[in-house]
């Protein structure tokens, strides 16, 4: 089957290339490992684009193919597999995942020159590639397991790239911890999973079924709670903004493009396990829709660029919660796709201007950059545009048939439809502010002193061609579906998640016609604000102060969590750890000196002594030999 | 024990008294004399003596030997090394009963009750019924035919060991130049 | 057999014994100690000679004259031992070698 083994080199190539450059170590140059690196992302990428080729060539129920390396466990009856499953929607994600990813990883050519350690990037992120490979394409949900903490390992470590810097490594175990906890919810759903079906396997998930409701809800509760941390929503968002302490690229390809949508697929891809446990079907959704509000109103205090862009990832994914949650499953994925392209595009733009500005990422020290790097800022327009979804461009195609989905399902559709068009008003408020920040207005007096051009041009030729792909794919992206009209991608995805709720054209509509214009209301606040100027920025100070706190999310945590933990950790090595278990290990060796200083006594050098002692033993030996026999 | 009223009876009595005094008595005197000189001419008189009991038991051989090697040829030895030393005196009594007299006083009372005891409780019949003897008992035939038979590997070490002896005596006794050097002679 | 029995002498030798013991323990001159163990020595030949006697055996007297062997061959190396020390104006006296403390 060519779509199969074309899959198995989609997933083993990037795997290659971090092996080949971890073991050639020094004798590549840095250029080179970022060339290995690049190479075997794109090889990833053409593989899956003929596996997608192949698999069009097959009937719609034919399109699922799994195929086993071996057998990785085997308990009674009971068996788990290596292996891979190719069907529509492992091969949607591969496209997304290699072909963004391949972009990310050459532009990330040009951004990380220069740096000592170039190579251990290039690992990192090829290693990142094929964990999010093995994610989307495992056959079973021990091996999507396996991605799932390989991609949180990867995460870590790139995060902490410049581990010089106590914010990144803090920002790093942050992240991590947060992403242990969501694993440890998934695992427990698997446990809950074999106990009552015997199996791992995707086919197989429709039978928990049969089970009581407090297990469905158990199962699906876990899963959500893997896919929440994952994802970054509601609460366990908090490490998504600190993550940005990571490379431009890192944040691009992992924290918008592709790891932060594993949630998504996770819930797409086990939608049978929520289906029969609808309440917390409905709290995805609830979640998603609370988190675009949210990360929204969060979004608006931002000073940094690279924040504003990661609390717009966090509303973004809320959108696909939503539509995950509601059933509209293909729609979530189809906002995955565009988003993918344009929250890359946002980023990489972003990388170029704090690339150009010497790694500055305060947008109060920036403006007017409009005219110094024009190109940069026609790309960040069209990922500005296609963020609020105005139409012709991606985001309008996907986004809109997510909300008008949520009119389908009754009152709780309703409500989370407001939510959901108040959120549009936000993105274009906050997107647009940071676009008038950065890009107009005068030329602040940072820009002047620390601007300078690469050779002539705004960026080397690595960077800005990505971000032109991007570009292009913004706005041609959402072609591939018109809801109501034209809808190859949710027939492509429908074998294998059928959409369980569906809009009328009426309500089509009448949801993108809202959209667009809460959008463009959103996009003309901000002009008004922050480019003519003529309404002053209200400064509600304590609605301000909890938006900049992050609504104090993070004080919660520190709370509940850190402050509990370091309090308890200090009194049990004050009166546990020193003295009882250091104190013994200690107190073994002094102990042992003592006693043997003691019994040294016995040896005086004394003649006299040692004759005495043989004498008065022979006595005593005497004695005991005759009452003994 | 049943005693016989013989002539010869007595008189073997009367020698096993004289010498067994005699054997304490000198053993007790090179215990407790202060001179070394007198200490081991003590010894020389528990030899004798001892000499006296081994005839009282029939071993001539061994009694000839213990006079001829142990208090004709040792003592000697002892002799010439208390002369060349000069007879540096310590006295054992004095200072009071420390810990250590009384502990080696106890010890060795221990010690002789226990032997007592031991032969008294354990073999107390046995003791009394001796075997007869022949002719040749303690004779040097008989000792010379012993040692080349039955107990030749044990005539053989002891010449090694006599061997091994006189090679240390030699060694110990090489009289080496650089212990006369008054500068390094005084390490203890 | 004429005189006394062979408990009597082993009575003796067992006194020997102790009186040995008593002089290797109290002396602090190591030509007292020799002389000493040479009391020792012989006492435990006179129990070797009486049970010699008592079985009618000669291999008891065999034994005390290999032992008498072992004993000069031990004087000889013990007063080697003396002179050296005295040679090296050690003191002559068992307290003060302490060499081996501790």
């Amino acid at each position: 089957m060519t779509s199969v083994w074309a899959s198995w080199i989609t997933l083993l190539s990037p795997l290659a290339a971090a092996l080949a450059i971890t073991l050639a170590g020094t004798s590549l140059s840095r250029r080179v490992a970022g060339i290995v690196a690049t190479t075997g992302t794109s090889v990833a990428f053409v593989a899956a684009v003929v596996a997608f080729v192949d698999l069009l060539g097959e009937d719609g129920e034919q399109r699922s193919h799994l195929d086993t390396a071996w057998t990785w466990l085997a308990a009674g009856n009971f068996r788990i597999g290596v292996e891979i499953l190719v069907d529509p929607l492992s091969v949607f994600m591969m496209l997304v995942v290699s072909g963004v990813g391949s972009l990310i990883v050459a532009y990330s050519l040009g951004y990380m020159d220069g740096d000592d350690e170039e190579r251990r990037f290039f690992a990192y992120m090829a290693l990142f590639v094929f964990s999010m490979l093995l994610l989307v394409q495992g056959g079973n949900l021990l091996m999507m397991l396996l991605g799932w903490g390989l991609v949180g390992l990867s995460s870590y470590l790139l995060i902490g790239f410049h581990h010089e810097r106590p914010s990144a490594i803090a920002a790093a175990k942050k992240a991590f911890i947060m992403n242990a906890f969501g694993d440890a919810t998934f695992a427990l759903a698997l446990f809950l999973l074999i106990a009552h079906n015997r199996s791992l396997s995707f086919d197989a998930l429709g039978e928990i079924d049969g089970a009581s409701s407090t297990v469905r809800n158990l199962v699906a509760l876990g899963l959500l709670g893997g896919a929440v941390a994952k994802s970054a929503q509601l609460p366990l968002h908090t490490w998504l903004p600190d993550a940005m302490e990571g490379p431009t690229p890192v944040s691009a390809l992992i924290h918008a493009a592709t790891m932060v949508t594993a949630g998504v697929y996770l819930i797409v891809r086990a939608h049978e396990v929520f289906e029969a446990a609808w309440v917390v079907q409905n709290l995805a959704a609830i979640i998603g829709a609370v988190t675009l509000l949210v990360a929204g109103l969060i979004a608006l205090v931002q000073t940094d660029i690279k924040r504003v862009i990661a609390y717009s990832t966090m509303s973004q994914i809320g959108y696909m919660f939503l539509g995950a949650g509601l059933g509209a499953y293909a729609n979530a994925m189809f906002h995955l796709m565009t988003h993918a392209f344009f929250k890359a595009l946002l980023f990489l733009a972003a990388g170029v201007v704090i690339h150009a500005l010497a790694g500055e990422q305060d947008m109060r020290r920036m403006g007017g950059l409009k005219r110094l790097m024009p190109f940069t800022y026609w790309c960040f327009l069209i990922g500005a545009l296609a963020l609020v979804g105005i139409p012709p461009l991606a985001g309008f195609f996907s986004k809109d048939s997510i909300l008008a989905a949520a009119l389908d399902r009754g009152a709780l559709g309703a409500i989370l439809f407001s939510i959901g068009i108040v959120g549009t008003f936000l993105t274009g408020l906050y997107t647009f502010r940071m676009l008038y920040l950065v890009f107009h207005g005068p030329r602040s007096v940072f820009v002047s002193e620390h601007h300078h051009r690469y050779h002539g041009r705004e960026g080397p030729a690595t960077m800005l061609v990505p971000v032109a792909v991007l570009a292009a794919l913004s706005v041609v992206g959402g072609w591939l579906q018109f809801a109501g009209v034209w809808t190859p991608v949710t027939d492509f995805l429908d074998p294998v998640a059928e959409q369980i709720a569906e809009a009328n054209t009426w309500k089509e509509i009448l949801a993108s016609v809202l959209a667009v214009a809460l959008g463009i209301c959103g996009m003309l606040v901000a002009w008004a604000m922050y480019s003519a100027r003529s309404w002053r920025v209200p400064s509600w100070r304590p609605v301000r102060r909890v938006l900049e706190e992050k609504l104090y999310w993070d004080r919660l945590y520190d709370w509940i969590f850190y402050i509990p933990a370091s309090w308890s950790g200090r009194a049990i090595m004050r009166w546990f750890e020193r003295p009882v278990i250091a104190g013994s290990a200690i107190g073994i060796g002094v102990g042992a000196r003592e006693s043997g200083e003691l019994a040294s006594e016995v040896q005086t050098g004394y003649l006299r002594a040692y004759a005495l002692a043989i004498a008065a033993g022979l006595a005593v030996l005497v004695l005991v030999f005759i009452s003994v026999k | 024990m049943i005693v016989v009223a013989s002539v010869g009876n007595v008189v073997v009595w009367a020698v096993w008294f004289v010498a067994a005094f005699a054997c304490i008595g000198s053993a007790l005197a090179v215990v407790s004399f202060q001179n070394p000189f007198f200490s081991a001419l003590a010894l020389i008189g528990n030899l004798a003596s001892l000499a006296v009991l081994y005839l009282l038991l029939n071993a001539e051989f061994v009694a000839a030997a213990q006079v001829l090697v142990y208090a004709g040829a040792v003592m000697v030895m002892f002799l010439f090394v208390v002369a060349y030393l000069g007879g540096e005196a310590d006295a054992p009594w004095a200072g009071g009963p420390s810990w250590h007299v009384i502990g080696a006083v106890a010890a060795a009372a221990a010690i002789l009750t226990e032997i007592v005891v031991v032969i008294g409780v354990k073999a107390g019949d046995r003791l009394s019924r001796e075997e007869d003897i022949r002719a040749a008992f303690g004779s040097p035939a008989e000792i010379g035919r012993l040692f080349l038979t039955d107990h030749l590997l044990a005539f053989e070490v002891t010449s090694i060991v006599l061997l091994s002896a006189a090679v240390g005596g030699v060694i110990l006794g090489h009289h080496s130049r650089r212990f006369d050097d008054p500068a390094i002679a005084d390490r203890p | 057999m004429l005189g006394p029995d062979v408990t009597w002498y082993l009575v003796i030798s067992g006194i020997l014994f102790s009186v040995g013991a008593l002089g290797v323990l109290l002396r602090r001159s190591p030509l007292i100690v020799l002389l000493s163990v040479e009391i020792m020595l012989n006492g435990a030949n006179l129990a070797l000679i009486a049970f010699s006697r008592l079985h009618g055996e000669s291999d008891g007297q065999v034994f005390a004259i290999a032992v008498m062997a072992v004993a000069a061959s031990e004087v000889v190396v013990g007063l080697g031992l003396i002179v050296a020390m005295s040679r090296r104006n050690l003191a002559l006296d068992v307290d003060r070698l302490t060499s081996l403390r501790g």
